[in-house]
């Protein structure tokens, strides 16, 4: 295996949307254009239609599997029917992407089903450096790493996360699924600049970028961003993003929506958006490769 | 300073019942109560967790109304949390938990009606499987069908409950005439629940195909299933119920016998 894959090698950038179950069945019917579908690798693994109606889209778009309970920095090791089932529904579907998180969400068999928080030190490095190969090897590929949303820090922490996965990339040869909206959560919930963050970011290391609304909620006064996937991308996150493609070049970026479902034709419209958005980020590039 | 295993059983146990202290004093504040950033993740997880226990469990959700729902799965979730990544698989326990709730004890029926939504869900995410060709049963030798044990479609489920459940659950579908009651005195039900062409299904078969069918459901040879049927229905005819397996495309394939001592 390759594990030293550039992740911006070039490839098709196209925009995409994050394929939820009550969609199914009219992006079925009516094959919409989109440049890729990426769906939870969970919601598949128990076969069924499900499993079905993806291999028939499998057909006509490009399909990303976006685990989101490996937990890759939990206490519990990594459980082995859950990795032999992601690897059995790789193998079916041959996405294009594959990606899981930085975060935890299993302990002492407990499935919180819920991306939790880890500690940014050396030892949690090791951690989830040792389940992101394991991972890798057992899939026979790289994958990507997503930075999450956050609403705690920890006092062990002695490492900034973009230096984190950094150094995970470095060690393990997976690549980075930028997730522009949490950047944006994040900072602004622990009152940094994710302009800095995202400057910080080596452009070869990402493989994918996930675009996504937030909310406000008050808490004792404060104003928290969460991560809630529930409305239209936020303008200062389209921002960051132009912002970040400017360095990146056009990159699959994918727009997720998961509460307050809108009507399939909303998350097309936010996705065609960001497609404008790369199309414009290629022109750059090839102006700059003509220069 | 503890490990990062630690920490993390820590926040564990915080999420389902309270944070200690060492767990509260290894967060930073940032302008916040730790405890108050702890209670983000919390809500966040119950959320997501009673949200797919509601998909799961529509019918009982509108019974109880939406309040006592999140009430009652606040308390499973701590009491049963996922112990599996997917949650489709999540809350096979409900009806289980329902039944010993005792703010539910008036509401006798309603474990059944979770068991019928259980089977529901089981069935809409079950693995395909082709039925055998009729022609494959009549190749065996007739002094092995007694011990034959027959593999059922993998998404059939049967359900037995003293209270119309399938009335029940018919009368709280989003399009169902809101006036319609349910007379729980009208008797019980012995169901089928199974999909066909993509669709779950369910419906009420008499009581010698039930027990028949429910029989092989549980891996009893063919002979213990046909005694099954005949302790249910004296006229239960053996042929006649195997050419219904096989008109239904129930039958999938052979597979080795369950032992009765297994059964619970």
């Amino acid at each position: 295996m390759n594990l030293a894959a550039d992740h911006a090698a070039p490839r098709p950038a196209l925009a995409g949307i994050g394929l939820r179950s009550p969609h199914v069945g009219e992006v079925m019917a009516t094959r919409p254009s989109v440049g890729f579908l990426e769906v939870h690798a969970e919601n598949y693994m128990a076969g069924g239609p499900a499993l079905a109606s993806l291999e028939r889209l499998r057909a006509d778009y490009p399909v990303s599997v976006h685990a989101v309970g490996l937990s890759l920095g939990g206490p519990d090791e990594l459980d082995a029917r859950h990795l032999a089932r992601l690897k059995s529904l790789v193998d079916r579907i041959e996405p294009v992407l594959v990606s899981e998180h930085l975060a935890w969400s299993v302990a002492g068999g407990v499935y919180f089903n819920h991306l939790l928080p880890l500690p940014y030190d050396k030892a949690s490095l090791d951690v989830v450096c040792r389940r992101v190969t394991r991972v890798q090897e057992m899939l026979g590929r790289t994958i990507l790493v997503e930075n999450p949303s956050l609403y705690l820090r920890f006092r062990r922490s002695t490492i900034p996360e973009g230096e984190f996965l950094a150094a995970l990339v470095e060690r393990t040869g997976c690549g980075l699924l930028l997730d522009v909206n949490n950047v944006y959560v994040s900072c602004r919930n622990f009152g940094e600049d994710p302009a800095a963050y995202l400057d910080a970011i080596d452009p070869a290391t990402v493989g994918e970028v996930h675009l996504a609304g937030h909310a406000e909620n008050e808490a004792d006064g404060r104003t928290i961003l969460i991560d809630d996937h529930g409305s239209p991308v936020a303008e200062p996150v389209w921002q960051l993003h132009a912002r970040m493609l400017e360095r990146l070049g056009p990159v699959p970026t994918l727009v997720e929506w998961d509460t307050s479902l809108p009507a399939l034709d909303v998350l097309l419209a936010e996705a065609a958006k960001a497609g404008r958005l790369l199309e414009a980020a290629g022109r750059r590039t090839q102006d700059a490769v003509r220069v | 300073m503890q490990s990062v295993s630690e920490l993390a059983h820590g926040f564990a146990r915080a999420i389902l019942g309270d944070a200690d202290g060492t767990l509260l004093e290894s967060i930073r504040g940032d302008g916040l109560e730790p405890a108050a950033r702890l209670a983000i993740y919390r809500n966040h997880v119950f959320t997501t967790l009673t949200a797919a226990l509601g998909a799961t469990y529509p019918v009982v959700c509108r019974l109880v109304d939406e309040r006592f729902f999140a009430y009652a799965a606040d308390r499973y979730i701590r009491e049963h949390p996922p112990a599996a990544p997917c949650l489709v698989e999540y809350g096979e326990t409900f009806a289980d938990f329902l039944a010993a709730f005792p703010p539910c004890r008036e509401l006798a029926y309603l474990p059944d009606v979770a068991r019928l939504e259980w089977a529901i869900n089981r069935a809409f995410h079950a693995p395909a499987a082709a039925a055998i060709e009729p022609a494959l049963l009549r190749e065996i030798p007739a002094c092995d069908l007694a011990g034959l044990v027959l593999a059922l479609d993998p998404s059939a489920a049967f359900l037995d409950s003293p209270w119309p459940v399938d009335r029940i659950w018919r009368a709280n579908q989003p399009d169902a005439d809101p006036e319609a009651t349910v007379d729980l005195d009208t008797g019980g039900a012995r169901l089928e629940i199974r999909r066909l062409d993509g669709d779950v299904v369910f419906r009420a078969l008499d009581g010698g195909t039930w027990a028949f069918r429910a029989a092989l459901a549980r891996g009893r040879r063919l002979e213990d299933a046909a005694g099954a049927g005949r302790a249910a229905d004296s006229a239960f005819d053996l042929a006649h119920a195997v050419r219904g397996l096989l008109d239904d495309a129930l039958v999938v394939g052979r597979r080795a016998p369950t032992f009765p001592m297994e059964e619970p």
